[in-house]
């Protein structure tokens, strides 16, 4: 494991040069926080009035926290990596290392990832501090609890965005799949809880990546109980193995396949 | 480790055994315009590339070969499945006794690649940064890491800019560092593809130099591709020449030399216009009346019969050289081509 905390360190050496300029991307988030801020604000009438469980401050850090994940994964990045690397060829140079290509994938993103975490996280709580006047009364063990949750998140992401882009071995590019991953993620994971979709879409959605991805740790944050967090840490164990081998299915079948052109 | 190998009664230690070698690839084609666009869709077509077709050869521990051909021969390819990179169709590959189709990681431990067409150093941290990060991925202890790092640094030369970020470095001090950092884990042997690629003359010789002392310090086998020939010429005592995805040439330099240098080049500058033709042992290169290039094959006609021809009072300069090694080269590619 030592190599790919390395690999992992390395890369956010490499990335810490780069902070300001991510800071920088990150004007769109305040945009998107202010927008839904007045959204909700004019939505609910009272704001401690319930609208399918979540009051108004609990709606809007749902969209923070969802929203933290979603742009700190930096997903359209790493799937245009991994599709160029597929189909330059640059991926041979990684297969000669003795390092397997998915695990050095995922810790080398996640060097970029813990950057922006903490960056647009910081932006987020300040948002919310600022413009609501609150913060969910959690205890240290609780947002420790949450981390894990989003930690868990993040890793599953990583691996399902991989796994879209190591689709590349086998058509000509895997970005139109990454579009419409990340626009279910966008529409249906981080602007509504679950529980805003008709009933006999709940199930459905319960069992997709969005449950585990998106949901589930902004839920915890806006209303943790250990039964939610129990039943979330089940749901992202499963889908963390469910990730990995189809990652490493795709990676293993597609490498095969592998087609190095020129010299 | 090492593999035995018996050829012709003789027992070697090959660290390397390439045996009937053989890779296609398959290419999507597709036909001109907006109606081939849609075409390929959906009737793809495809063609088959026979990239490397049947080679075997060994190469044994120490040894420095040059693995060349021309552009899209299949060397590439060859060094590819040699590295782990690429499956082979059919075939045995060894490299110290692992099979790098099946045991890939264990046989990265033990290799060294430089490419110098592809950066393989993180160009954002230095190269100090850079060799610890390798250390830690062949799982060295940090000391012996630390230890190495400065044996190189005094080898290599790299004390003005070890703290440099890579991307601050010129191609010759990046290219010096890239082959520090296959080279952290000391491995058995060296794949060069291309090392001196974009390097001034300097620069070049400086590698090669580089190459030679690693060589002859840590006994390393040294795979070598290179366009450069002299390159080849200065590091390697083997050639392999590979075209068409088939080795045309296994010998040594030496012998490739003296097989080929049986040919002269006789430039001479006369007083006046000789009218010579081509006859047997002599072919004219260039006649521009007063100066006059011609080729000798020794073995038909010798050097002094030649300068007869010209008539030696006739001669106001004279130069005879033997043919360039590059030239020797490229008419073993084009033998291969016609073949």
């Amino acid at each position: 494991m030592r190599k790919y905390f390395y690999i992992l360190k390395s890369e956010l050496m490499s990335n810490l040069q780069y902070a300001f300029d991510i800071l920088v991307g990150f004007i769109s988030y305040c945009i998107l926080i202010f927008i839904f801020l007045n959204l909700w604000k004019y939505i609910y009438a009272d704001p401690t009035e319930l609208i399918n469980g979540y009051n108004m401050n609990q709606m809007i850090w749902y969209v923070i926290i969802t929203e933290i994940l979603w742009m700190s994964l930096g997903g359209r990045k790493l799937c245009k990596k991994i599709c160029n690397d597929v189909k330059s060829g640059n991926i041979a140079y990684n297969i000669n290392k003795p390092y397997n290509y998915v695990e050095y994938a995922l810790f080398n993103h996640m060097g970029l990832v813990i950057i922006r975490f903490i960056l647009v996280g910081l932006l987020g709580l300040i948002l919310g501090i600022v413009f609501l006047h609150s913060f969910p009364s959690l205890t240290i063990l609780e947002i420790l609890g949450v981390l894990l949750s989003c930690l868990l998140a993040t890793i599953i992401n990583i691996m399902l965005v991989t796994s879209i882009g190591l689709i590349s071995f086998f058509i000509e590019d895997a970005n139109p799949f990454f579009w419409l991953y990340s626009k279910m993620i966008l529409v249906i994971g981080t602007i509504f809880p679950i529980e805003f979709f008709p009933a006999v879409l709940q199930p459905i959605i319960k069992f997709s990546p969005i449950y585990v991805v998106s949901y589930g740790p902004a839920k915890l944050f806006v209303n943790f109980t250990m039964t939610n967090w129990t039943q979330i840490m089940i749901a992202q164990g499963i889908y963390l193995v469910i990730s990995f081998l189809i990652c490493h299915g795709i990676y293993y079948k597609g490498v095969k396949k592998l087609n190095v052109n020129g010299g | 480790m090492k593999t035995k190998i018996r050829k012709k009664g003789v027992i070697s230690l090959a660290v390397i055994t390439v045996e009937h070698l053989s890779k296609n690839f398959k290419v999507k084609l597709k036909e001109k315009g907006l109606k081939g666009s849609i075409k390929s869709i959906i009737k793809p077509n495809y063609k088959i590339i026979k990239a490397v077709k049947d080679i075997s050869f060994n190469i044994e521990k120490g040894e420095m070969v040059a693995f060349i051909g021309p552009n899209g021969a299949g060397k590439s390819t060859s060094i590819k499945m040699m590295t782990g990179i690429l499956y082979p169709d059919k075939g045995e590959i060894r490299i110290l006794g692992l099979d790098p189709k099946t045991q890939r990681k264990k046989l990265a431990y033990e290799i060294g690649c430089v490419f110098g067409q592809k950066e393989q150093l993180w160009t954002h941290l230095t190269p100090y940064d850079n060799f610890k990060f390798f250390g830690a991925i062949y799982d060295l202890p940090s000391s012996h890491v630390e230890k190495k790092i400065q044996e190189f640094i005094e080898l290599f030369e790299l004390e003005d800019f070890i703290n440099t970020p890579v991307r601050n470095l010129s191609l010759g001090q990046r290219i010096r560092c890239e082959i520090v950092a296959s080279l952290i884990h000391e491995p058995k042997v060296l794949f060069l593809d291309e090392p001196t690629i974009g390097l001034d003359p300097v620069v070049k010789e400086n590698i090669r130099v580089l190459i030679k002392r690693m060589n002859k310090e840590y006994k390393t086998t040294v795979v070598l591709t290179s366009h450069d020939v002299s390159d080849i010429e200065k590091l390697c005592k083997r050639v392999i020449i590979v075209n068409k995805g088939q080795i045309v040439l296994d010998d040594s330099m030496e012998n490739l030399k003296y097989h080929y240098l049986n040919k002269k080049i006789v430039e001479a500058k006369m007083k006046e216009a000789v009218n010579l033709e081509d006859q047997e042992g002599i072919t004219i290169l260039k006649d521009k009346g007063y100066n006059l290039k011609m080729e000798v094959d020794i073995k038909k006609k010798s050097i002094a019969d030649a300068i007869k021809l010209l008539n030696p009072d006739n001669i106001v300069d004279i130069n005879i050289s033997n043919i360039p090694l590059e030239q020797i080269i490229s008419s073993i590619y084009k033998d291969g081509e016609q073949e």
